[in-house]
């Protein structure tokens, strides 16, 4: 069993990306995933929302991530409001960079203060150390649960040093490039409930993700915390 | 309990008999060690590569002429000298393109990232120029919408060491104008790179690039053994392209 946290539903700009994401997720066994819109990250949150929250009905294999916009806060709670109750969307999605909103500034905070008051968990992307503002809104809000997203990238000692600053705060790998023993470092050096599997799926095949965790070798519980228990654990997912 | 990130089942009996994209030497700007000979030989043999094209990074950040001699000493069946020069400074690097070329060597590297030099600056295309009239294949770091115009109309086989796949479609319409322009697979890591630059400018064009030991070689390995090529394309990415364009047997 795997449960992909960081996988996306919809069409990407670049160049060649056509296959669909439950044909990508095939390649590697992964079981289920827990998609944001495209459309949403990129463009607009709130068609975007809606039009996962059609697509969700098509599928049991994919669960869905809200996206938010931190400088659309109302609209976020609406959707945040409407769809979490479906039991088909079971997180929030923030991606820093497409809404303009660093992690720290003023609208970031106060969305995921609304997400914490919630009890939703929020993937975030994180890249070099932006990991670290994470870990701080971890520590003023004492109900967000966060998963940093790409573990901070190039970044990986401040998600290292994120993590262990708290243990709400989640990490996942993917990312586009694959120094060696990046995801092996992180392993030796955090508490493995704290570890998840994502892949940025249709973005990135997973097997850049896969590669990574993989060659780090993980065993036994701890692999199969990684594939999917913690997951499961954080969202609350029946498998 | 079986392991849920078993790569090895889904890498199959994948090998790879020439990898384009292998360093020995050491990163200073990196903690951890960087590639002795003899443990980048393990790490090739630890992922089913059987060969590598290896450049070193003494060479690239330090002093070319002993660098290359070092590499070059390393030459055998599973060791393909690559030389490298440094863009800095283009009378020596020349001189010693010609040096190698005289010693037999196949390929140049160029590390214009490492080396801090652009795509604009004279040197690079100065090189290149020299290299390609020796019929030397240019290997090459470097952003690809970038580095394509100093290496264009030169008749130059060239191989691009750094194409990311947000950067493919550039890619691939420079590779449609100039038919020695290759590319490693190490940043096509999206879901569809290798098939769509089969699709359109041909197999031919990809050659298999960990970037060992400094990149994870599982990554490609993985990418390469799950894509839709077929199983004649996938042995020559992995490697039956590169020993023709290098000229090994």
């Amino acid at each position: 069993m795997i449960i992909d946290v960081h996988a996306h539903w919809g069409p990407w700009f670049f160049t060649g990306l056509e296959t669909p994401l439950l044909e990508v997720m095939d390649r590697y066994g992964i079981d289920r995933a827990i998609v944001s819109a495209a459309e949403a990250v990129q463009y607009d949150p709130v068609a975007g929302n809606r039009a996962l929250a059609r697509f969700l009905e098509t599928t049991d294999r994919l669960y869905g991530y809200v996206t938010v916009h931190p400088r659309r806060l109302a609209e976020a709670e609406r959707d945040l409001r409407a769809y979490l109750p479906t039991g088909r969307f079971v997180g929030a999605k923030l991606h820093t960079d497409y809404s303009g909103s660093p992690i720290a500034s003023p609208q970031t905070r106060d969305a995921l203060a609304m997400l914490a008051d919630l009890g939703c968990p929020a993937l975030v992307h994180t890249w070099d150390t932006s990991v670290l503002d994470l870990a701080q809104a971890c520590a003023d809000l004492p109900g967000l649960r966060a998963i940093a997203g790409h573990m901070g990238a190039g970044g990986v000692r401040y998600a290292i040093e994120a993590a262990n600053s708290c243990d709400r705060l989640y990490l996942e790998p993917c990312w586009s490039h694959a120094p060696a023993g990046r995801f092996a470092e992180v392993l030796a050096a955090v508490d493995d409930r704290q570890l998840l599997f994502g892949t940025d799926a249709t973005l990135i095949d997973p097997a850049s993700a896969f590669g990574a965790v993989a060659a780090a070798r993980p065993s036994g519980e701890t692999a199969e915390r990684i594939a999917w228990r913690n997951a499961a654990e954080l969202f609350g997912l029946q498998v | 309990m079986s392991n849920p990130f078993d790569a090895d089942a889904l890498i199959g009996d994948l090998t790879v008999t020439l990898d384009i994209d292998v360093l020995v030497g050491f990163y200073p700007q990196l903690d951890r060690a960087g590639g002795t000979p003899e443990s980048v030989r393990a790490v090739l043999a630890g992922h089913r590569i059987t060969a590598g094209a290896v450049a070193n990074l003494r060479a690239a950040l330090h002093d070319p002429r002993s660098g290359n001699d070092e590499v070059l000493a390393l030459a055998g069946p599973d060791v393909v000298p690559v030389g490298v020069v440094d863009l800095r400074d283009p009378i020596g690097a020349v001189a010693e393109v010609e040096r190698l070329a005289a010693a037999g060597v196949r390929a140049i590297r160029l590390f214009p990232d490492e080396q801090g030099v652009q795509a604009d600056f004279p040197s690079v295309r100065h090189v290149a120029k020299q290299a390609a009239r020796l019929g030397l294949v240019l290997l090459t770091g470097g952003d690809v919408r970038r580095f394509w115009r100093p290496l264009a109309g030169l008749d130059a086989r060239v191989v691009f060491l750094d194409t990311h796949f947000y950067h493919l479609g550039d890619f691939l319409v420079v590779a449609e104008d100039e038919p020695g322009f290759c590319t490693s697979t190490r940043l096509l890591t999206s879901p569809d790179a290798l098939e769509v630059v089969a699709a359109r400018v041909g197999a031919d064009r990809l050659l298999f690039g960990s970037r060992a030991p400094l990149y994870e070689p599982l990554v490609p390995r993985l990418r390469l053994a799950t894509s839709g090529l077929s199983a004649a394309d996938v042995a020559a990415v992995a490697g039956g392209t590169a020993r023709t364009l290098l000229g090994i047997a």
